[in-house]
């Protein structure tokens, strides 16, 4: 397995996870268990306090003297009322409850807030990078393939977009749209106002390998075929860029989803209830819950996780462009 | 009368624009082809041979630019056409052959498909049976078993076998010129002389016209109908190519004959003194002055024009004008027109 597959399988698992939340997550993430506030994550056993071996893991529900409840698997979820929810992979009956994360100060289970926030920040990074990419990919193709005027104007743009503080920039932009939106639209307002402010770096960098790649004997060659300057572009200089954005792609796409996460920090990203890593890590600014509740730190560490596995991505695929296209490099 | 040349260029200049000014890389420069031709065009590295090329193309890159000049291909200037209709003369009507048929095929694509893209480009097939008709160019080209061959990528290939492939791209669409910049120049020497056998013999059957852009006064001598020497962005000499080969009227020319091997054996090659003075510092007159051993009063004065020095052969040189000899044998009583340098006198 090269390093590209296992990065790529690796990046793929966590998004596989977050999109799964409806089933993974054991509760709603909006759910209050408000005799619970700041639980600890949740023991799971398979030995009783007898030392009596469960084929099936169990919890408790209060202290480890009372009863055991065992896990149940893609089984319905059970209010404390006794109203039947939805299928979930991880389920167990009340008064016991499973918080894999322990709760937040409102008693939400917070591992299923950070897989249904991880769709929220996760999903962000992708789309801003998406948008970043196809800017700077059409912006980057254009400048270096016309060259000329087109080219001044478009470098000078990223000149200004670069030299932008684009943190700052992103708050005060976020800060001017309104507050009270639907998340979907507070979303969407996001991702468009990172993917607007980040396209200048990708198209640089694909403007440059445009440039190299326009001179290439093969595409002479096939404008001397009569090749359309359409097709010259999309048949034999994009393929060449196509690697660098890919690139390009595992780095910003980390790189924006800490961009989602910092304005939800700020209550500019998706507001509350719905989850967002970022809304969730602010609850460590206040230092009398984080101090005592280092489950608060989930999203901080999945974060952290997520980063690295991007970082090992982008390595491999650096690595394989380098030696993919044997003479095309000369 | 003749008929109309097939492809006609008339003061062709394609000049660079660098911070010291626009530098004409090909300088007023006028030859013909005629339909079923071969016209050789000879030169030195940097004399403007390619960049003619991609001239007549019109695929010369920024910073360079076509200047004036006419460029008439069956009655037509294309300089005066539009990029679309550009687009359907290239590869359809004239096409080109590079020299480095390794970077001239895109290594990410199988050949077939390279072959496929002109085709399709032009409509001369669909692409559906595209891939029958390149297997068809391909072994018109003799490329050994063409229905395992046509989904090769170019590194799978010999240096040969791509130029064939390129030869086969060239000739898919059945120009009416074939413009060859140094096809032969990155292969071995009995590689060299195959991919010539087969330029020609795909010339006479296809009776296209073929601009033969070379160095190699060998490849011209085997090839060509005619033959154009370039020096410094001019065409110094152009004439049949016995009569260069026989009576070389620009001392250049003389030069380059003097300097290839052909003599008898253990005979010191003559190397043209000097070197090619670089554009944009090319002295006023005629550029060869500096190291032109026949050079005389009028040479650094100003750019000689045509004279003829026989039947269809003109140079670019004033030892061929007729009120100038009487000066130039008053002063250099030794070397005449016809100076030793010839290699007639040699062989």
């Amino acid at each position: 397995m090269t390093p590209t597959i296992r990065t790529a399988m690796g990046v793929g698992a966590v998004y596989a996870i977050v999109l799964g939340a409806a089933l993974l997550s054991p509760y709603d993430p909006a759910t209050q268990h408000r005799d619970r506030p700041l639980a600890p994550p949740t023991r799971v056993h398979v030995v009783d306090r007898d030392g009596r071996v469960h084929l099936r893991p169990f919890v408790y529900a209060d202290d480890e003297s009372g009863p055991t409840y065992p896990v149940r698997f893609f089984a319905h979820e059970v209010d404390e009322d006794g109203s039947i929810g939805s299928r979930r992979l991880l389920a167990v009956d009340p008064p016991a409850h499973i918080f894999l994360a322990g709760t937040d100060e409102l008693g939400r289970d917070q591992f299923s807030r950070l897989l249904y926030g991880g769709r929220i920040s996760l999903g962000a990074g992708v789309l801003a990078g998406a948008l970043a990419l196809t800017i700077g990919l059409l912006l980057g193709c254009v400048a270096g393939f016309f060259g000329g005027w087109i080219d001044a104007a478009v470098m000078a743009a990223s000149d200004l977009f670069m030299a932008l503080p684009w943190l700052y920039l992103l708050l005060a932009i976020r800060a001017a749209l309104p507050l009270d939106v639907s998340p979907g639209r507070a979303l969407a307002s996001v991702v468009i106002v990172i993917g607007i402010a980040g396209w200048a770096r990708p198209a640089r960098l694909i403007r440059s390998v445009v440039l190299s790649a326009r001179t290439r004997d093969y595409v002479t060659a096939a404008a001397a075929s009569g090749a359309s300057r359409a097709r010259l572009m999309l048949a034999h200089v994009l393929p060449e860029a196509f690697s660098v954005a890919l690139t390009q792609a595992s780095i910003l796409v980390p790189q924006y989803t800490l961009a989602e996460i910092t304005l939800s920090f700020f209550g500019l990203g998706v507001g509350e209830p719905t989850p967002s890593w970022g809304t969730m890590i602010n609850a460590m600014l206040r230092q009398e819950l984080s101090a005592a509740h280092w489950w608060l730190a989930a999203p901080a560490a999945a974060l952290v996780v997520v980063s690295l596995l991007y970082h090992a991505a982008a390595d491999a695929l650096h690595q394989r462009s380098q030696v993919l296209p044997a003479g095309a490099w000369r | 009368m003749t008929p109309d040349p097939l492809l006609r260029v008339d003061r062709l200049t394609t000049v660079f624009d660098t911070a010291r000014g626009a530098l004409p890389a090909v300088d007023a420069v006028s030859f013909e082809i005629r339909a079923g031709e071969t016209l050789g065009l000879v030169g030195e590295s940097g004399s403007g041979k390619s960049v003619t090329a991609l001239s007549i193309m019109r695929l010369v890159q920024p910073p360079g630019r076509i200047a004036t000049g006419r460029v008439i291909f069956k009655g037509r200037d294309l300089l005066t056409l539009g990029e679309r209709e550009m687009q359907r003369v290239r590869g359809a009507e004239i096409s080109l052959i590079f020299q480095e048929p390794m970077t001239a095929l895109n290594p990410v694509f199988r050949i077939g498909d390279q072959i496929a893209e002109t085709l399709v480009v032009h409509g001369r097939a669909t692409k559906r049976d595209a891939r029958a008709k390149a297997i068809d160019l391909l072994r018109s080209v003799r490329i050994p078993h063409p229905e395992s061959r046509v989904a090769d990528y170019p590194h799978q290939l010999s240096g040969g076998m791509r130029q064939r492939v390129m030869i086969a791209i060239a000739l898919s669409c059945q120009p009416s010129l074939v413009i060859a910049d140094e096809p032969t120049t990155a292969l071995d020497v009995t590689i060299q002389a195959e991919i010539l056998d087969l330029l020609r013999e795909m010339k006479s059957a296809l009776g296209l016209s073929l601009l033969l852009i070379t160095h190699d006064f060998g490849v011209v001598a085997e090839t060509a109908d005619r033959v154009a020497v370039m020096y410094a962005g001019r065409i110094v000499e152009t004439g049949p190519v016995r009569a260069i080969f026989r009576s070389p009227a620009h001392p250049y020319t003389r030069g380059l004959l003097a300097s290839m091997p052909g003599g008898r054996p253990g005979e010191r090659l003559r190397a043209i003194e000097g070197s090619v003075p670089l554009i944009g510092e090319l002295p006023p007159g005629c550029a060869f002055t500096p190291r032109c051993p026949n050079r005389f009063e009028p040479c650094p004065t100003a750019p000689p024009p045509d004279y003829p020095a026989g039947i269809g052969h003109e140079a670019k040189c004033y030892l061929h004008d007729p009120h100038m000899t009487a000066l130039q044998s008053a002063a250099h009583p030794q070397s005449a027109v016809r100076s030793p340098q010839s290699p007639d006198a040699a062989r």
